[in-house]
């Protein structure tokens, strides 16, 4: 008996799914253009077939005039908006200072499965930039599993950026690309190094309490004002591209390329959009707490107070609140203790429960440290003391509620010891 | 006040003491051994010799030395090391002397559990330190924090894993270990013997993605592998490594004077041969030592049995304030109880410990005075490696095996020469079991596209390449085939899982404290695991009261009752392929592929003594396909002219004794395997003993099993000869047989085959 035979009869102990609508595979891999499988279809999508090493794989163009608005903005705003980051003296990490707008490179991967594993498939690489008054998009698709080579080929030669621009590429696609590329690297040139921008670690601080889930397709749609039509989900891709490798009919796979156009498209508008909260351009908005927040985590002092600031004047009124709070901690550290006691009086009226015992507590310290005032240091660590005591969930408070007795207790003592002396 | 008395004082009294003396059978002394030692190997590096020198080592011992040749040379080996023997060094030193000549080098450890590879890195890192080299070692397994994993890839010199980190975390995930496996010098296999069986399958086929992977970086490494006493290192170690070995066997280290004393319960039922129980004996016997503090360490095989034991003996701590120096040890314990057991043991302050298998492994226990085996550990090879457990280099030690009931413990405490002369049990492995193949060749395939005429160890892969083609797994590209699909294959395949699927057994005796005591094949479970079946779980009776197919859970509750249920499996057993014959006079014996069908109908409770059927009932369960290999005996019907009944009867008392023999053949547990009668088996109409692997296209049990034939007869012919009963006892030929003549009959069936099998070297038989 043949082992193709033991192995039918095996099947039911091994992990195989059954396989569904059983098709003929079309014979023949074709090297000239004219065997293709449907290239009239293709051509009729905007691309052209790319030959190296007796294989090919596929390139599709498709170009946009700067005006072209894709949700928000129209691409000419790319421009500028990189002007803008040229001219400020600030350093973000999402800085294009020193780069051209033609120089970002839009970066997106369809893969044939989840996760970062070798076996996991990029058939399509997808990028945009700017090329004079137009957006040019570029894909380019692996006819089929194996054809890495002049997919590969093809993609490096075109590819001459300085930064990469991608929605959590650094944790996946470029992972990805570089283990593919491994597997393949004495076929075709090196991987060039990048700047990288990963919109999703920026998208993740602005949004990720207004958001669910802060996933493209969420920002697109809630955010940058984009809407698709007819669009086929990504989830959706591994089979969809399954499906046309054993059909070759690359009709259905034309929804994903679509899918993934749209993906690169709003990686620039979502750019821009990023860029216009981080420079303040439309000066408050409401994530402009989430703006000064991120710039005191990266140490731009200067930027922060300026922002909280704005914020202090012109802001919501819970946003004021939080912005002075913040803000009173560098009046403090910059020795300005009038500006600071007055802001943090207001916050203690004003405050949510924690920032009204925190403000509280600040009063108290600038009043004994600064002011010499133990009275009203005590005054305000009483207040803070009522404050915990009256919630109701004050357990998880407990060391906080000790240490604020210590204070009182060492207050007290500073008074009465202050008291005989005098 | 009484002294306390020294382990000799003991000695002396076990042999004088009433209550002892009558139920010891066999004592063996081994004598002890010096220790042979060579000077250090020229080439070893100075800083190497400064940190041995430093832990007072200042020479090797002769299979230390013979190891770091062969491996430096650039050999792949496989050393056999008894416990306590130093086995890390035969591979730590050659691993050393290479990343210091070479900073580049690296080295991957395999260890088959994480506990082992936690003590392997604590002791390697002291080494290291007191090199004063930089060198790093890391594990790598499902504990890794993920923020050194990053490092760990780039710059570990060694990287410490188990086989199934490499399989899932490491192999698929290659493209970011390029360091480690364009640098790979070495991979070391640690406790060899553990990859028997399905595991050792899995691991194999592992090993061949781990060389496949090795080869697309340029590197080619050497295998060092280290082994328990068994009785093919050296064939086991090339199928799993598909590499040639050099055989390091001149173990150099010294061991102190051994007394091994077999102890055999007495007989408290006559007719049903039942002895007393071994779980009391232990308890018995070790309180003797543990009363005069002599450092005792007791073997049992369940957990169950660990606990109930603990408990007898704490009571001799009872009074003991602060953390007890008599302590349990098995599976389920935290890693730092554990840790902190082996420490006391090391350092005295523990000199009590009970222990599943656990510690049959090369963790670091220091040397125990006494050891106690509650039963036999089920093969010699574990007898051995327990046993290891007690006896300083310098002293004497003694080591007590008490049998149970079980035909195999009986067996074996009543053939003590076979136990001391007979080479130890023969590791068996099958990598090329089809299910296991394919299942490696689709995480393969996902590593790294095949290739025509690429090699998958020494596996036939083109038809495998074609068949997942075709199920739409791979895609063929030119001559290559290339993973086309959206899973991520290694998640889906555990190489420890016996078949696809296990039913799981959970004691719900303490509910809501449930436990699980076990786990069983869905074929066996068919007829021990349906609802109201009294199943027997280490010599306690527990009734099934749901069998919960669908999520694969048995759900049981100890009880004492007076009967045992016997279900009825409809089999349909079709031979599918006979791969290999041998035609005698009146029996044939053969090899080949079958496909077993079973439902079962209804069970019996059968009342223990009288055999009465005293009520049954229907069993629903679906019908099972399994397709093995298998051994086949056949017989001429009309030889013995008996009626069908007869000749099944006889059958069914030989099958289960064979049952209980094959396992010190093979080295499997017995429900690896199945033994099944067949009065008139479909392909052929004659009596049949099919004897066939659990697990689907078999692991190569069967397969020796068929061999061996003629070996395995003559011994399970005399254990059912030597067995004391008069008609057949659960010690022998099971307790389903209410014939008179079944024993004599199996007796004689057993001859027929024995003495035809192999009829060239007849003379075995006699």
């Amino acid at each position: 008996m043949s082992l193709k035979n033991k192995l039918n009869r095996m099947k039911t102990h091994m992990n195989l799914e059954p396989v569904n609508n059983p098709s003929p595979i079309e014979e023949d891999s074709p090297t000239v253009n004219t065997d293709i499988p449907f290239y009239d279809k293709w051509l009729e999508n905007g691309t052209v077939s790319f030959h190296f090493d007796d294989d090919y794989c596929f390139i599709r163009e498709v170009r946009y005039p700067l005006n072209h608005k894709h949700g928000l903005y129209s691409f000419s705003e790319l421009k500028k908006i990189v002007k803008e980051w040229n001219q400020t003296s600030l350093a973000h990490p999402l800085s294009a200072k020193g780069v051209k707008s033609e120089e970002l490179f839009f970066f997106d991967t369809e893969t044939t499965g989840l996760g970062g594993g070798a076996g996991n498939t990029i058939f399509l690489l997808g990028y945009a930039y700017l090329e004079g008054e137009e957006v040019v998009v570029k894909q380019h698709i692996l006819p089929q599993p194996g054809s890495e080579i002049p997919l590969y080929q093809s993609f490096l030669e075109n590819i001459n950026y300085e930064t990469l621009v991608t929605y959590n590429g650094k944790s996946f696609d470029w992972p990805q690309l570089k283990t593919r590329h491994t597997l393949i690297k004495e076929h075709v040139p090196k991987l060039p190094e990048f700047g990288h921008f990963d919109l999703y670690h920026a998208s993740r601080r602005l949004w990720k309490n207004k958001l669910e889930r802060v996933k493209l397709s969420v920002v697109e749609t809630d955010i940058l004002g984009v809407h698709r039509e007819d669009d086929i989900p990504g989830y959706l891709a591994p089979m969809i591209y399954f499906d046309f490798v054993e059909r070759k009919n690359p009709e259905i796979l034309f929804g994903i390329m679509k899918h993934n156009e749209v993906d690169i498209l709003s990686l620039i508008t979502l750019y821009i959009h990023l860029s216009r909260k981080i420079l303040q351009i439309d000066g408050y908005t409401e994530e402009s707490m989430e703006i000064a927040r991120w710039l005191d985590y990266l140490g731009k002092k200067e930027e922060s107070v300026e922002t909280y600031q704005r914020i202090l004047e012109v802001g919501s009124e819970e946003d004021r609140i939080i912005a002075g709070h913040a803000l009173a901690f560098q009046k403090k550290k910059q020795k300005q203790f009038n500006e600071a006691l007055e802001i943090w009086k207001e916050v203690a009226l004003k405050g949510d429960f924690h920032l009204r015992i925190q403000a509280q507590i600040e009063c108290a310290k600038l009043f004994e440290h600064q002011f010499k005032d133990i009275a009203s240091a005590i005054n305000c660590s009483r207040n803070a003391h009522q404050e915990m005591m009256r919630t109701e969930n004050g357990s998880h408070l407990g060391k906080k509620i000790l240490d604020l007795e210590k204070r009182i207790q060492r207050l007290e003592r500073k008074k009465g010891s202050k008291g005989r002396l005098v | 006040m009484k002294l306390r008395k020294n382990l000799q004082e003991v000695i002396t009294g076990l042999k004088t003491n009433e209550e002892f003396k009558d139920n010891i059978v066999h004592w063996q002394v081994i004598d002890e051994k010096e220790a042979k030692i060579v000077s250090f190997p020229d080439q070893i590096d100075d800083k190497i010799k400064q940190a041995l020198n430093k832990r007072g080592i200042n020479g090797l011992y002769t299979h230390q030395a013979t190891a770091f040749e062969t491996a430096v040379s650039g050999k792949s080996l496989v050393a056999v090391t008894p416990t306590a023997s130093g086995k890390t060094l035969c591979y730590n030193l050659p691993v050393l002397q290479k990343v210091l000549e070479d900073e580049k080098t690296r080295a991957l450890y395999i260890f088959p559990t994480k506990a082992l590879s936690y003590d392997q890195k604590s002791e390697l890192n002291e080494m290291i330190n007191e090199m004063e080299a930089d060198i790093n070692s890391y594990t790598y397994d499902g504990d890794t924090p993920s923020n050194i994993r990053q490092k760990i890839r780039q710059a570990g010199h060694i990287v410490i894993t188990n086989p199934d980190m490499l399989h899932s975390g490491i192999l698929p995930h290659h493209t970011k270990w390029v360091s480690l496996f364009e640098n790979l010098r070495y991979v070391i296999i640690d406790e060899l013997h553990i990859y028997r069986g399905v595991f050792g399958s899995h691991t194999a086929n592992v090993i061949r993605r781990l060389k496949r992977i090795c080869q697309f970086y340029g590197s080619d490494p050497v295998f060092i592998c280290t082994s328990a006493t068994i009785n093919n290192p050296k064939e086991l170690a090339e199928e799993l490594t598909e590499k040639e070995m050099v055989l390091v066997n001149n173990n150099g280290a010294p061991s102190g004077k051994k007394h091994f004393v077999f102890y055999n319960p007495p007989v408290i039922n006559k007719p049903l041969n039942i002895r007393r129980s071994a779980v009391l004996e232990v308890r018995k016997l070790a309180n003797e030592f543990l009363k005069n503090k002599i450092q005792t360490i007791v073997f049992a095989r369940s957990r169950v049995r660990v606990e109930i034991l603990l408990t007898y003996l704490q009571e001799l701590v009872s009074k003991q304030l602060g953390p007890k120096s008599i302590r349990g040890y098995r599976g389920g314990y935290l890693p730092t109880q554990r840790r902190e057991i082996e420490k006391g043991l090391r350092d005295g302050s523990i000199y009590g410990v009970i222990s599943t298998n656990a510690l049959e492994l090369g963790v670091d226990i220091g040397q125990l005075q006494v050891c106690i085996m509650t039963g036999y550990p089920g093969s010699i090879s574990s007898a051995w490696q327990q046993a290891g457990r007690a006896g300083r280099r310098h002293g004497e030690a003694l080591i007590i095996m008490v049998g149970s009931s079980s035909a195999l413990d009986q067996y074996i405490v009543k053939h003590p020469d076979y136990f001391f002369t007979r080479n130890p049990e023969t590791a068996r492995i099958n990598p090329d079991n089809l299910v296991i193949l394919v299942d490696h060749i689709k995480c393969a395939a996902y590593e790294l596209p095949f290739k025509k005429g690429d090699a998958f160890g020494k596996a036939e892969i083109m038809d495998v390449l074609e068949f997942l083609t075709e199920e739409r797994v791979l895609h063929q590209n030119g001559d290559k085939w290339h993973w086309m699909n959206d899973a991520f294959p290694a998640s889906n395949i555990s190489l420890r899982s016996a078949a696809q699927e296990n039913v799981v057994i959970v004691d719900q005796t303490n509910a809501p404290d449930n436990r699980v005591i076990g786990e069983m094949d869905t074929f066996s479970a068919m007829t021990l695991l349906h609802d109201e079946a009294i199943y027997l779980h280490q010599g306690i009776q527990f009734q099934v009261e749901e069998l919960d197919w669908e999520e694969k859970k048995a759900y049981v509750r100890e009880v004492n009752v007076d009967y045992y249920t016997d279900a009825n499996l409809a089999v349909q057993l079709s031979v599918l392929e006979v791969d290999k014959q041998q035609t005698f006079s009146s029996t044939t014996a053969a090899f080949g592929d079958v496909s077993i069908r079973a439902m079962p109908t209804i069970f019996k409770k059968i009342k223990f003594e009288t055999h009465e059927n005293i009520g049954s009932g229907p069993i629903s369960l679906p019908e099972l396909e399994l397709h093995t290999s298998s051994a086949m005996l056949s017989m001429e019907p009309d030889i013995f002219e008996w009626d069908e009944n007869r000749i099944e009867q006889g059958m069914i008392g030989a099958s289960h004794a064979l049952n209980y023999m094959i396992p010190l053949y093979v080295m499997c547990d017995p429900h690896d395997i199945h033994v099944y009668p067949q009065v008139k088996a479909a392909h052929n109409e004659k009596p049949t003993i099919f004897i066939y692997d659990s697990y689907p296209g078999g692991i190569g049990l069967s397969d020796k099993v068929f061999e061996n034939a003629a070996v395995i007869l003559l011994e399970t012919k005399s254990m059912i000869e030597n067995c004391s009963c008069e008609n057949g006892c659960p010690s022998c030929i099971g307790t389903e047989s209410a014939s008179k003549t079944a024993k004599s009959d199996a007796k004689r069936l057993l001859d027929l085959f024995c003495k035809e099998n192999h009829a060239s070297n007849a003379g075995v038989c006699e």
